[in-house]
């Protein structure tokens, strides 16, 4: 078996009981990890991946999994987003991409949005790490490299490669985060912060809360593109997500996956093609640039973009 | 726990009371509060049915329905469905009179090697309870995460639809060869 | 739970306290006295041979064993007599067996590819409270292989460790935690050397090759063995090629991916005798291995196969960390229980062979395959295994079914350091039947005439020999053939479907179970031995070494009891689990066991039924042969009213003795020829199977989608066609899984970097196509009823069905497998290039314009097609061999009636120039012919 590493769960009951919580580990020195589903964390935990001797669920707190077409709960599961109806059909398209439909029972939009960069030198057990000294990411305290791109040891280039961030992107949402000091509502295309290792604007002791969408979202249409070698568990090795408000092509939004450390909404490439689709593609080949981390290589995904792009934007759901 | 001072400076994990209702039976278990589902299922309440395959929710041969909802128990926090119902394999049939699904794996080819079946059981048997006349696709979808390396499938799907049509009403279960019906000494030919 | 839910028959309806039904209430009354099933069925003459006088249809004649049978289950779609222990959850499989007072074990495995153990410090592990035992290599120093020529493995590092993963010491504790601490606290101090990764590196002189062999060794390359075979006639090749075809293919490992990790629980009982848990498909080997590294007698190991989670062999090795649990176990006097996590699994391996192949195909004027020529160079990883025979099975098992001018084969089987290693389904035949049958397919594009009847022009027929020697006695391939044309309607696709749609062909060849047995056999034991026991109450107990792996072996050897002394099934137990009780089966591997053990099983029941018949034939005064059994019954065949039944039968032939006792046996003919190497590939029967694959290619990303399957295996005889069916599409699901996704990356430092079934891609229900399987019974003379094997063969013509359908869809032909999205769009990419077209969607597609060829084949085929059949029934017995074709007689070996027709199993000087690459391993010279050793 996978022995899991020695940590305390803490299950509270309510919002404050876990930032109660959060608080008092922080003031103590101790490191914590959140679980919402856990489909992310615990195979990370298995592998004995960044392990803290604290983790907090927030499986136990009522509220958080309102699904409808402005608002999702962090704790919402995806299965439910994808199958409910409720939620905007982009959305739930992404949502319905992910992973298996055993996976999605307990997989959370919250877990999904702050799902952990995966790097096939880093997802690995112990022992195999061990036998290549580690890596920048989990270096175990050994200083190790990169060994993605070796003798550069300032950034982590673990990929994101979560699938609902995209289209949230596209649909202009906010997520609200809550901590100790109080709770803030930021867009999500800046929720993300460029390096593998730091990910997200998530403070010591923040979580996610919910995600919330402009009031007009019902009136935007688009498409989610996933690019992966089978139809159940991978995870996507390139995504597009494109929307655009119905019957105004000028308001056209773009967002890729699984090719960099984040997520990220393409508002230049898109501005300075004026619209057109093959230029936002090109445009986007050029700005992004993936590394040899997942299963497929990095040519071929970033090149893949382009089908990708288009397809979204000119294939809606 | 919440609101004590309950801070502890070892990386250690407490143990705490695990209960559930597994099968219909109350059971209570002491598991550490780092426990996943599968661990405390197999080792602590006698669940060897549920199977672990890959640990990392990729092969689904530890699916079991928590609340009669299909769930891989590898990556489920024990204590976050504590006092839950629990259904396994093994409580899937009536007695030990076969449920129509398992009766449909065996007679269907379902299940080769059997390791997976378990799961697989678990995974349809929660999709019939919901969906008495899924369509192929329902089928797939609903075990898209159950991993078989003997069936390819085909025979799977098969028995999963001939276990719907006997929850609908529209067949109805027959023993197969294989289930004792007969005595060893017959009086003579029956012209 | 299943509320809606109607009762069995004949089941009872009396209920419990707490409402459900009570189990096990059948109306069972004492033998004799009638029953719930008082009267005997008919007989089912749907099940019978029709020469026997039933209505089974016998196209291809009849076989001696017709007159056994009894319809009552062969033929019939029977489920497997084990799955309900499987559908309740009850079938137990290795990690399943939890002995009171257990302790945990746990390995310590290499970081490095390839070091010197200097010392292992276990001293500080060994002072960890609830550390019950620690051992290292020293404690096992006999080495062990599964071949005996090859036994380079010991339970733990003796000297070297030779793969990231190697097993180097173990522990046992009272639980996991213990025993995952105590593995870190044990200290090992390794001498780092340099790592062999790219199998061609291993053909090169090295300071340290990964083993050593002596006076055997070749130079001081890592190259473990080399073969050289020729037959037939290659220098007049030039100048009657019409049409050539040249394949450089590379491979990528794959791994069995079975769904049950290795577990193994150990148990020394108080007399001293070792119990051993193992979900094994070669139970004997390993007991013969733990007899030699534990240093005790067999009969004091009873090896216990547990129910095996998926094998496909990869539970066929006797494995060390079967080894490591006995020795803890002896050390604690506590039963010790190992259970692998998944990346363990991929470290132990002995998946199929990463391999590169050339192959070159000529065809001569009449479209007839003058020249053969396969190279294959094959990465054994660690360990030798298996290794020995794959080395010969990548190019023998490629001489049929076509008939062939001339064969020329060199193969290399190379250490370097990576897991070992070995069989997997379709074990050494999979890669290079992929590479030719691609070929195939080019050579008739270049000829301009249909694939498939290029095929059926140039088939063996039944009861001939190949090339090299080997017996073949029934073969299906031209109804394979025909029937999956039909059934894909072929003609009206191939080649004439849009850009992105394609179809493709591909045929199969595989053994029947394997000449010789692994073990060196001095005294001629037999393969197979089946014991049957039938006591007072009729039960009938079969005992049987056959290693059910879920492919329903034991369901076979039941049905075939049943079938001959005509009893219902559910009166037959097989009892297959204990070496103590069961004699001994060489096991589950080569797709032996339908066909030895089921023969075995018929021998045994003959010798019960004959004593059954006697006993009635007494009590009825008539002649044995008069009586005819059926359902529990005995009676004269005259008069079905005068009888007596089984029970009283038996109880008959009981008297004075008690239970009825019998026993069964299989062993190969003699045959083959006698060259070096001649017996590998040798089988009593082979397998043929023909696939058609329909493929969609998405030419924008290369994403290939493999949406149909018309899948026609020749099995014999189809015991259960259940069961055949299930081996069809589930060699389809793993065959895609090859062809398509699934591969064992070793980047770039030699890490396995996807050792874990999310990135290790086996196809998910998606990605199922949908197979029609093609059952053809070609009813083989020796088999038991008919019936060859259907686990391993069906995987074969899958992965070049794929490959040719992707290029009838797309144009491009990808000599890489598996076809994974990113090398397809390349591909495609590089085309477009070639062609200056920008757009995917202007690819042009291949064409098919018959040549003058094409009815040049169809009118042999025709005449073929005559000959095939008359010689399937008999009707024509006289002697074939591969080169009638070519004009040869067939009275006569081709050697002696043509001087340029030679068999050379060595290179002659003016060859060892011209060699591929596997083939430059025999540029080296053993040491033992070198001026100074080593």
């Amino acid at each position: 078996m996978m022995l899991m590493p020695p940590f305390e769960l803490h299950r509270p009951k309510s919002i404050s009981d876990a930032c109660d919580i959060a608080a008092k580990l922080l003031a103590s020195g101790q490191e914590f990890d959140w679980i919402a589903g856990g489909t992310d964390l615990i195979p990370n935990y298995k592998w004995h991946i960044n392990s803290k001797p604290h983790v907090i669920s927030l499986a136990g707190i009522d509220g958080l999994s309102t699904i409808s077409m402005t608002e999702i709960g962090c704790m919402a599961r995806l299965h439910d987003i994808a199958e409910s109806g409720e939620a905007h059909p982009l959305v739930a398209e992404a949502a319905s991409k992910v992973a298996s439909s055993l996976i999605r029972r307990n997989a959370t939009l919250g877990g999904n949005l702050c799902l952990d960069t995966r790097c096939f030198w880093f997802n690995q057990t112990e022992e195999w790490r061990s036998s290549i000294d580690w890596c920048h990411k989990c270096d175990c305290g050994t200083g190790a490299d990169c060994r993605v791109i070796p003798n550069q040891n300032e950034l982590c280039v673990a990929t994101y490669q979560g699938d609902v961030a995209p289209t949230l992107m596209v649909l202009d949402a906010h997520v609200h985060l809550i901590g100790p000091n109080g709770e803030r509502k930021i867009p999500i295309s800046e929720f993300y912060k460029l390096d593998g290792m730091t990910r997200n604007v998530l403070e010591p002791g923040e979580f996610m809360l919910r995600v919330t969408m402009p009031e007009d979202i019902e009136n935007w249409i688009g498409a989610y593109r996933k690019l992966r070698i089978r139809d159940s568990w991978d995870f996507p090795e390139a995504g597009a997500a494109a929307a655009w408000l119905k019957g105004d092509r000028s308001t056209l939004r773009v967002a890729t996956t699984a090719l960099e450390s984040i997520p990220r909404r393409h508002d230049d490439e898109v501005a300075e093609s004026n619209g057109d689709v093959k230029a936002i593609c090109d445009a986007i080949f050029r700005t992004t640039k993936p590394v040899n981390n997942t299963a497929l290589p990095p040519r071929y995904r970033r090149n893949m973009i382009k089908v990708l792009v288009k397809r979204a934007c000119e294939d809606p759901l | 726990m919440v609101g004590e001072d309950f801070v502890s400076m070892i990386p250690a994990a407490p143990s705490e009371i695990w209960f559930g209702e597994v099968n219909g039976q109350k059971k209570e278990v002491i598991a550490k509060s780092n426990s996943i589902l599968l661990d405390v299922l197999r080792d602590k309440a006698g669940c060897l049915g549920v199977k672990r395959g890959c640990d990392m929710g990729t092969c689904g041969c530890c699916t079991v329905m928590i609340d009669g909802e299909p769930r891989l128990s590898c990556l489920t926090m024990a204590h976050d469905v504590s006092g839950c119902k629990i259904t396994t394999v093994e409580g899937l049939s009536d007695g030990s009179h076969l449920a129509p699904i398992q009766q449909c794996f065996a007679d269907y080819g379902g299940s080769q090697c059997g390791f997976c079946t378990p799961g697989f059981l678990v995974a349809s048997q929660a999709l019939l309870d919901k969906n008495p006349d899924p369509s192929e696709k329902e089928i797939a979808c609903a075990i898209e995460g159950n991993l078989c390396r003997c069936t390819g499938y085909q025979q799977i799907i098969q028995s999963i639809q001939a276990a719907a049509a006997i929850h609908r009403g529209d067949a109805e279960a027959v023993a197969s060869n294989n289930a004792a019906h007969s005595d060893p000494h017959p009086s003579g030919p029956e012209i | 739970m299943s509320k809606d839910y109607v009762q069995q028959a004949g089941m009872s309806k009396e209920v419990r306290v707490d409402g459900k039904r009570v189990a096990g209430k059948m109306r069972f009354n004492p033998p004799g006295s009638g029953g719930s099933r008082p009267k005997m069925a008919e007989r089912d003459l749907e099940f019978i041979p029709e020469l026997e006088g039933g209505n089974e249809a016998q196209p291809a004649g009849g076989h001696f064993q017709d007159s056994y049978r009894t319809g009552t289950t062969v033929g019939k779609r029977t489920p497997l007599v084990d799955a309900n222990a499987k559908v309740t959850g009850q079938a137990w499989y290795g990690d399943d067996i939890r002995l009171p007072n257990e302790l945990i074990g746990r390995i310590v495995r290499s970081p490095y590819h390839y070091a010197k153990v200097k010392s292992v410090d276990t001293s500080k592990a060994e002072e960890l409270p609830g550390v019950i035992a620690v051992s290292t290599g020293v404690d096992a120093p006999s080495k062990f292989g599964v071949l005996p020529v090859t036994k380079d493995e010991h339970a733990m590092a003796v000297e070297k460790v030779r793969h990231v993963g190697d097993l180097v010491a173990c522990v046992a504790a009272v639980d996991e935690e213990t025993a995952r601490q105590a593995v870190t606290l044990i200290e090992v101090e390794y001498d780092v050397l340099d790592a062999v990764h790219d199998p061609k590196k291993g053909l090169l002189d090295v300071d340290e090759p990964i083993h050593w062999r002596g006076p055997y060794h070749i130079g001081s390359t890592n190259v473990q063995k080399r073969v050289f075979q020729e037959f037939g006639d290659r220098e007049s090749l030039e100048n009657t090629t019409k049409a050539f075809h040249n394949g450089k293919w590379k491979f990528m490992g794959v791994n069995h991916g079975f769904t049950e990790p290795h577990a193994v629980v150990a148990h020394w009982d108080p007399n001293g005798r070792l119990q051993l848990y193992t979900p094994q498909q070669v139970p004997h080997y390993a007991h013969r291995a733990l007899a030699t590294v534990l240093e005790v007698p067999m009969h004091q190991i009873n090896v216990i196969r547990t129910f095996v989670g998926g094998g496909f062999g990869g539970k066929s090795d006797p494995f060390p960390h079967e080894m490591c649990a006995a020795i803890l176990a002896r050390k604690a006097g506590r039963p010790v229980r190992i259970t692998f996590d998944r990346e363990e699994v991929f470290w132990v391996n002995r998946g199929r062979h990463p391999s590169h192949i050339e192959v070159k195909i000529n065809a001569n004027e009449d479209a007839k395959i003058s020249g053969f020529e396969i190279d294959a160079l094959i990465d054994g990883g660690g360990f030798a295994s298996f290794g020995h025979v794959t080395s010969y099975y990548n190019g023998v098992l490629a001489t049929a079914p076509y008939e062939l001018g001339s064969f020329h084969y060199t193969g290399a089987r190379v250490w370097t350091n990576k897991p070992a290693s070995g069989a997997m389904r379709g074990h050494g035949a999979v890669n290079t039947r992929c590479a030719i049958e691609v070929g195939l397919d080019d050579i008739a594009e270049k000829l301009q005439v249909d694939p498939i009847d290029l095929r059926l022009a140039n088939l063996l027929p039944p009861h001939s020999k190949t090339i090299t020697g080997f017996r073949i006695t029934s073969n299906g391939m031209r109804q394979a053939l025909e029937r999956v044309r039909e059934g894909s309607n072929w003609t009206e696709k191939f080649r004439k479907l849009p850009l992105g749609k394609g179809i493709g062909i591909g045929c199969g060849f595989f053994i029947s179970g394997s000449g010789l047995p692994i073990h060196w056999d001095p005294h001629n034991f037999p393969h197979a031995t089946v014991h049957l026991q039938i006591d007072m109450d009729g039960g009938v107990t079969v005992h049987t070494g056959a290693a059910d792996i879920g492919q329903g072996s034991s369901t076979a050897v039941a049905q075939v009891v049943a079938e001959v002394l005509a009893l219902p099934l559910e009166m037959v137990h097989v009892r297959s689990h204990e070496s103590d009780t069961s004699p001994v089966d060489l096991g589950s591997y080569s797709s032996r066991v339908t066909f030895m053990n089921a023969n075995a099983a018929i021998g045994a029941a003959l010798e019960i039924r004959e004593k059954l018949l006697n006993a009635a034939g007494e009590m009825l005064d008539l002649e044995p042969k008069m009586l005819v059994l059926n359902d529990r019954r005995i009676y004269n065949k005259r008069d079905p009213t005068i009888g007596v039944s089984y029970l009283d039968a038996l109880h008959k032939s009981q008297e004075d003795i008690g239970a009825l006792i019998a026993s069964g046996a299989y062993r190969t003919p003699p045959m083959g020829g006698i060259h070096k190497g001649a017996a590998a590939g040798l089988a009593p029967a082979y397998s043929f199977s023909a696939y058609v694959a329909e493929v969609e290619v998405d030419v924008d990303t290369g994403l290939i989608k493999c949406t149909n399957v018309w899948a026609a295996h020749d099995c014999g005889k189809a015991l259960n066609p259940l069961a055949v069916e299930g081996q069809i599409i589930g060699s389809c699901h793993m065959g895609l899984g090859q062809v398509l996704s699934e591969q064992m990356v070793y980047g770039r430092t030699g890490h396995l970097q996807n050792p874990n079934f999310l990135e290790y891609k086996i196809p998910s229900v998606h990605e199922m196509p949908n197979v029609t399987p093609i059952i053809i019974e070609s009813c083989d003379p020796e088999g038991p009823f008919g019936a060859k094997e259907a686990g391993e063969g069906p995987l074969l013509p899958i992965l070049p069905a794929v490959v040719n359908a992707v290029y009838d869809a797309i144009g491009v032909r990808i000599n890489d497998l598996p076809l994974t999205p990113d090398k397809v769009w390349a591909a495609i990419s590089k085309k477009m290039k070639k062609l200056k077209i920008d757009d995917p969607r202007e690819l042009p597609v291949p064409t098919l314009d018959y040549s003058e060829l094409q009815e040049k084949l169809e009118e042999r085929s025709d005449e073929h097609k005559l000959r095939d059949s008359r010689r399937q029934r008999m009707e024509d017995k006289g002697p074939y061999l591969n080169g009638v074709l070519f004009g040869l007689d067939p009275t006569l070996p081709p050697e002696e009636q043509d001087e340029t027709w030679k068999i050379s199993v060595k290179p002659d000087a003016s060859q060892l120039e011209n060699l591929g690459l596997a083939g430059t391993a025999w540029t080296k010279k053993e040491q033992r012919h070198m001026e100074s050793g080593k």
